[in-house]
């Protein structure tokens, strides 16, 4: 039964929102390695400059890190097409005291899933799927250009944000959470795990960008320095 | 779901038939059964007192805030039937006399601060109740002031986890087992009131291996967020980062160091050279110096037994001179007019050739072993010998030898005048560098130890004058750097090949080395950071010799493959009125392109 409702959903939306889900993953990518390359998880050399959204960005290219990258973004890809993911986060911890210290989170919202979330909780009730698209708000009509300039001014405060985030003492690594819907399918690299919250951390909101199917809302919180 | 009811009944058999066992004994081993397991309970001590106290005094029902939300809890959940009983009583312990206290108390609760309020809230509960259910609501009790705050879930939660663990080994349901399986119930109870989905909930809680602490904030969290979710990690460890990174350093680095991160952006060397010439019958001899090239701009090499000039300026080629048959030319050298050319031989002779001419000057003897190297300054030629002798020669006067200057024991290989003529390095294949003072020649002013191989390599920087770069040899693979002044070595590189040749870039500040075995290539050092900007792969053979053209822009090089290779390493920016410019303006706009960091 549900088999069949996801493929009627995906008949209706299949392209754009895969290739929104792709935009948005690709989003992922680049902040992953921005925010390594800004917090100095990873040292700078280990970085190449490549020409992105009209920036300047940063991509690690040591062959560990770029391979660990790829790994989570292949199955990020597939989760986002799937419309399984809220949330992705950007942990940073202490390697000396395992302490979180940085927590960069970015919110997914799917525009046509909240409807599409209620319906499926509700079982067998087909009624639902038909206002389905009709239901779901009409896609702001967005150029790529203006996506773009949105993205931009995400990259650009995450870049100045190093002006406000407390300096990381010590080694630092970091981990990719997801936000899963709970029948996602998981691989076996990934395993449930707590939220990473900082713990009286502080939280500051940084821009959000949209597509026709997607909204991302970045935060990063942070541990506020004794 | 199934193992969610499940436990709940459990916890309710075994209370029950306590009950019906004999209501009395719950009552006193609660608490204190409680304050073993559960560290929340400080107050337990006085609990019993009051709970026997109390449990007299009163039963009247009335719904508290308190009671109202557990009841509709049970409502809702399935579990409901027994409960009822226990928990219709808690919402009527709150009419008791009692009440105001506990009015004060809960407000107290609500504000926060879990410590105090088990003791309180159970004497609140205490009075109205039977035994058995008394325990239970004893036990209840210390969760209810939780409910309010969200971390206090966390810890309900992981008390009841605690607890299931510790019924399991009691199995049929102790008093105390049953007690405390009565106290997971609140605690699921407590958590169902705070949910908005108990389905969900409980569901979460049934999971086969709930005791892992990951799992136990994962609950917490997920209490705040939808439950339909799951937070996954990518489990496998981000790969270690090759070296420690202090941000610091980062933030003001595109400012501050040429160091190796900047290395992309640093001025671009062409890696091709500009010209090859064929240098037939070059003698692969490290010991040897065949090449310079003159201030007027021409280039002298010494092939076996002839000298050629090549004219950088036309392209022209002659053949200077031709030794006879019995020795070859081991050493060349150009004036510092460019003028004349020494050409020292293996018989230890030395010639002085007027270029232009074409003709021989003068011979000078004096050695009696070949003459490996050669320097002047102005009219003084000072000749290196395989002897260790080093001669300083006047040229303009028939007693040539003015000085012997007596310090190597084994072939010299390297001599350079400082361009001021003040002072004289010499490295010889005895390992030894030695700084002579060159008023006082009887004795060098240093002579430094640290190299390991034979010195060939001596560059006198153009920009510090008291900063001396020697090179030392296979073994060795060292470039120091010495104050000419003080003696003291103030740098050090490991090369990682036999240094053949040194020279400082007289527009950058920057040293050229040359390497034999194995790498057989130009390598260019920032100085002082001591990064190597680039590594031109020159020839395929050891590079034996090099020199710098006049304007310092092109390097020679003459190696054992018998080729002579030209490299504009030090191109000068076009426009850039100074080379210090130039740098400082790629600088610039490599801030630029890092932006903030």
């Amino acid at each position: 039964m549900s088999v069949e409702r996801e493929k009627d959903k995906s008949k209706v939306h299949r392209l754009s929102l895969k290739g929104s889900a792709k935009y948005v993953a690709e989003f992922f990518q680049y902040s992953i390695n921005t925010i390594l390359f800004q917090r100095g998880v990873y040292p700078a050399e280990d970085f190449t400059a490549v020409k992105k959204y009209g920036l300047t960005m940063l991509v690690s290219s040591d062959d560990q890190v770029k391979a660990y990258i790829k790994k989570i973004m292949t199955q990020l890809n597939e989760w986002m097409i799937g419309g399984k993911i809220s949330k992705l986060v950007v942990v940073i911890t202490s390697k000396d005291t395992g302490e979180h210290l940085e927590r960069w989170q970015f919110d997914v919202q799917i525009f046509s899933k909240s409807s599409s979330k209620k319906s499926s909780k509700r079982a067998v009730d087909k009624e639902n799927d038909v206002p389905e698209p009709s239901s779901a708000p009409p896609p702001a009509e967005k150029t790529e250009a203006e996506i773009q300039a949105e993205i931009q001014s995400i990259f650009r405060q995450v870049t100045a944000s190093v002006t406000f985030l407390p300096q990381l003492e010590g080694d630092c690594t970091f981990n990719v959470l997801v936000y899963a819907d709970a029948d996602s399918e998981v691989p076996m690299e990934w395993g449930d795990s707590d939220a990473k919250e900082i713990k009286n951390g502080e939280k500051v909101q940084l821009r959000s960008f949209s597509t026709s199917n997607h909204r991302v809302d970045t935060l990063v919180s942070y541990r506020v320095g004794e | 779901m199934a193992t969610a009811v499940s436990t709940p009944i459990k916890s309710h058999t075994g209370m029950f038939s306590t009950r019906t066992a004999g209501g009395r004994m719950p009552l006193t081993p609660s608490p204190r059964a409680q304050t073993t397991t559960l560290p929340l309970n400080k107050s337990s001590p006085f609990t019993p007192e009051r709970n026997v106290s109390d449990a007299e005094s009163i039963k009247v029902s009335s719904k508290s805030t308190y009671g109202g939300n557990l009841s509709s809890h049970f409502s809702k959940s399935s579990r409901a039937t027994h409960r009822d009983s226990p928990k219709s009583n808690i919402a009527k312990s709150a009419q008791t006399p009692r009440r105001a206290l506990e009015l004060g108390v809960s407000d107290f609760t609500l504000t926060g601060t879990g410590c105090k309020t088990p003791g309180s809230s159970r004497s609140r509960k205490g009075p109205l109740r039977q035994k058995p259910t008394k325990t239970t609501l004893a036990f209840g009790d210390r969760f209810i002031p939780n409910r309010t705050a969200s971390s206090a879930i966390a810890t309900v939660g992981s008390g009841k986890l605690d607890l299931s663990d510790k019924q399991r080994p009691k199995t049929s349901g102790g008093e105390s087992s049953s007690v405390l399986a009565s106290g997971a119930d609140d605690a699921l109870a407590a958590m169902g009131s705070l949910s908005l989905d108990d389905e969900d909930e409980s569901s979460t809680y049934s999971r086969p291996s709930p005791n892992t602490v990951a799992y136990q904030d994962s609950l917490a969290s997920a209490c705040g967020v939808s439950l339909n979710q799951r937070i996954l990690a990518f489990k496998p460890a981000p790969p270690e980062s090759t070296k420690p990174v202090d941000l610091r350093s980062q933030y003001n680095r595109p400012l501050k160091n040429a160091n190796t991160a900047s290395a992309q952006f640093r001025r671009r060397v062409a890696t091709a050279p500009e010209r090859v010439l064929d240098a037939p019958g070059l003698v692969d001899d490290y010991y040897l110096n065949l090449l310079d090239w003159s201030s007027g701009n021409q280039v002298a090499i010494g092939l076996e037994r002839n000298v050629y000039v090549w004219s950088a300026e036309s392209g022209t080629v002659s053949s200077l001179l031709e030794t006879g048959p019995d020795t070859y030319v081991s050493s060349v050298k150009w004036s510092g007019d460019g003028a004349y050319v020494s050409v020292g031989l293996g018989t230890g002779e030395v010639q002085i050739w007027d270029v232009e001419e074409g003709t021989k000057l003068r011979s000078m003897h004096g050695h009696d072993t070949r003459v490996g190297v050669m320097g002047w300054n102005k009219h003084t030629l000072s000749t290196g010998a395989r002897s260790g002798l080093v001669f300083n020669h006047d040229v303009r006067i028939a007693q040539h030898k003015v000085a012997e200057l007596v310090s190597h024991t084994s072939e010299v290989c390297g001599l350079e005048w400082r361009a001021d003529g003040s002072q004289l390095a010499t490295g010889g294949n005895d390992n030894l560098v030695s700084i002579w003072d060159a008023r006082s020649l009887a004795a060098p002013k240093f002579t430094k130890t640290n190299h390991k191989a034979a010195v060939k390599a001596l560059s006198w920087c153009p920009w510090q004058p008291n900063l001396l770069a020697t090179g030392g040899g296979s073994y060795d693979r060292h470039i120091h750097f010495w104050n000419s002044t003080t003696g003291a070595r103030v740098n050090s590189i490991d090369t990682g090949s036999q240094v053949t040749s040194l020279r400082w870039s007289p527009h950058y500040k920057e040293i050229v080395s040359t390497s034999g075995f194995p790498d057989n290539s130009l390598s260019i050092w920032s100085y002082p950071t001591l990064v190597r900007n680039v590594e031109i792969p020159a020839h395929e053979t050891r590079v034996l010799h090099s020199c710098l053209s006049p304007d310092g822009q092109m390097l020679a090089t003459a190696a054992a493959d018998e080729s002579l290779k030209f490299w504009k390493i030090f191109e000068k920016k076009a426009g850039a009125s100074s080379s210090a410019a130039a740098v400082a303006s790629g600088k610039a706009d490599m801030a630029k392109q890092m932006t903030i960091r």
